[in-house]
């Protein structure tokens, strides 16, 4: 049997990691345009068939709405490029960068990352190359996270790994760093201030198993946040403090 | 001539930009009667109008149509075809809403188009000479340079439709980019759109 469209684009593409969920690959739909990058969700044989289409065909269609939604509000998200529900392919802008849960030196995640940039985290002090202060990098996420809950999305596994740094497109670039959310597999909509503050607690526990001595970046990313939420935020913060 | 040359199929696309456009009610009308006409001699009337008119100040970017193009050629290749052909497959991926009659009067060539852009997916054998000359058997227009689209994007339009107007102030190349990447990603999420 030929192969699917989709197929023949993975077979043609660059694996980047893999996950329980879903396989990672660097692509380029077409000759002329800027690579993409691809989230296939492969088929999972011990669901059945028709639940696992459906399963497959709802996450990816709740990706790419949510998505849509940050980027219609201006939440730093990467731009979709192609979606194949039926594959369960989605195709989104590759963004040239690094993960922050590497620009913080944190540590590495198990096993499953096929590495192929492996090379360019050596560096002494990598977020220099971004011209941002660790500081200014939690402001950053602060910020991007309080846009995102303004418009009542909620993340559903914020993490270090799923925020990215993108790179400058010069050195002399005055354009200030961009902080991008990426993978919105987990993530659902709700005005709840519960979710909100589940979110963040979320991301708490993510800075402080991954990056040692985190409290007074949390302290920064939550100042930041704040701010943003403005009235939103003591009811969210009271929950937060609950635990 | 622009080519679209993806990876994953053998389907080429070729594209020409006319501006201006001295026929367009003209070539509406030739499409609708194509439709009608039976035998062989509808056939080749069919064959003659074989494109898809892209209403070209709609469009924001190249990647913009290669999206629209991409996702027809993914739908067709899969039998989910929401309209009859894959050219007309290109004008509903193009707008935002499942009205097909709304996709086609706003994307589709129309009595006022003063720019269309003309397209056809078809294989990697195509000769692009054939293609170009049948093209502008059907279009009485000045064609011009791809580039020229960044001249011709009615930007206010895209906002409206799209429903921009609130989220989008400010007419500046970043205020562009921002547009156009929206734009692109409506098309290439439609077959998921609620």
């Amino acid at each position: 049997m030929a192969l699917s469209l989709s197929q023949s684009l993975i077979r043609a593409s660059l694996p980047i990691s893999q996950g329980a969920e879903a396989k990672v690959y660097k692509a380029q739909l077409s000759e002329t345009s800027l690579p993409i990058l691809l989230k296939y969700r492969f088929q999972k044989h011990y669901r059945h068939p028709s639940l696992d289409n459906n399963l497959t065909r709802t996450r990816i269609a709740g990706e790419a709405r949510a998505l849509l939604k940050c980027l219609r509000s201006g939440v730093n998200v990467p731009g979709i490029r192609m979606v194949d529900a039926a594959e369960g392919v989605l195709g989104i802008e590759w963004i040239e960068g690094q993960s922050l849960r590497k620009l913080l030196g944190g540590t590495e995640e198990e096993g499953d990352d096929l590495d192929v940039e492996a090379t360019d985290t050596e560096l002494e002090n990598p977020l220099k190359d971004y011209g941002v202060s660790v500081e200014e990098l939690m402001k950053l996420v602060g910020i991007e996270i309080a846009k995102m809950h303004k418009i009542d999305v909620i993340h559903g596994d914020l993490t270090t790994s799923n925020m990215m740094l993108r790179r400058p497109k010069s050195v002399e670039s005055t354009l200030a760093a961009e902080l991008v959310l990426i993978d919105f597999g987990l993530s659902y909509q709700s005005t709840l201030t519960e979710d909100k503050a589940v979110d963040l607690y979320v991301l708490e526990r993510a800075f402080s198993s991954t990056h040692p001595d985190s409290e007074p970046m949390f302290a920064t990313v939550l100042v930041a946040y704040a701010n943003v939420m403005d009235k939103d935020w003591p009811a969210i913060r009271n929950r937060l403090e609950d635990g | 001539m622009e080519s679209f040359r993806f990876s994953h199929t053998n389907n080429v696309a070729f594209a020409l930009l006319f501006y201006p456009v001295n026929n367009p009610g003209k070539i509406k009308q030739r499409i609708i009667d194509a439709a009608k006409v039976e035998g062989t001699e509808g056939d080749h009337e069919r064959d003659t109008v074989n494109f898809s008119f892209i209403e070209a100040s709609l469009i924001t970017s190249r990647l913009h149509l290669e999206t629209a193009i991409n996702q027809a050629i993914i739908a067709d290749s899969q039998g989910s075809l929401r309209t009859k052909t894959a050219h007309s497959e290109i004008l509903f991926a193009l707008n935002p809403t499942n009205n097909i009659t709304e996709a086609i009067r706003r994307y589709g060539v129309s009595d006022k188009s003063e720019s269309l852009l003309v397209v056809q997916i078809t294989d990697s054998s195509a000769s692009v000479s054939d293609v170009e000359i049948k093209m502008k058997e059907v279009v009485d227009g000045t064609v011009v340079p791809f580039g020229e689209l960044a001249t011709i994007t009615e930007w206010d339009r895209v906002k409206k439709y799209h429903k921009l107007d609130k989220e989008v102030r400010g007419k500046g190349e970043e205020t562009r980019s921002f547009i156009d990447n929206i734009v692109i990603s409506s098309v290439a999420m439609k077959s998921v759109i609620q």
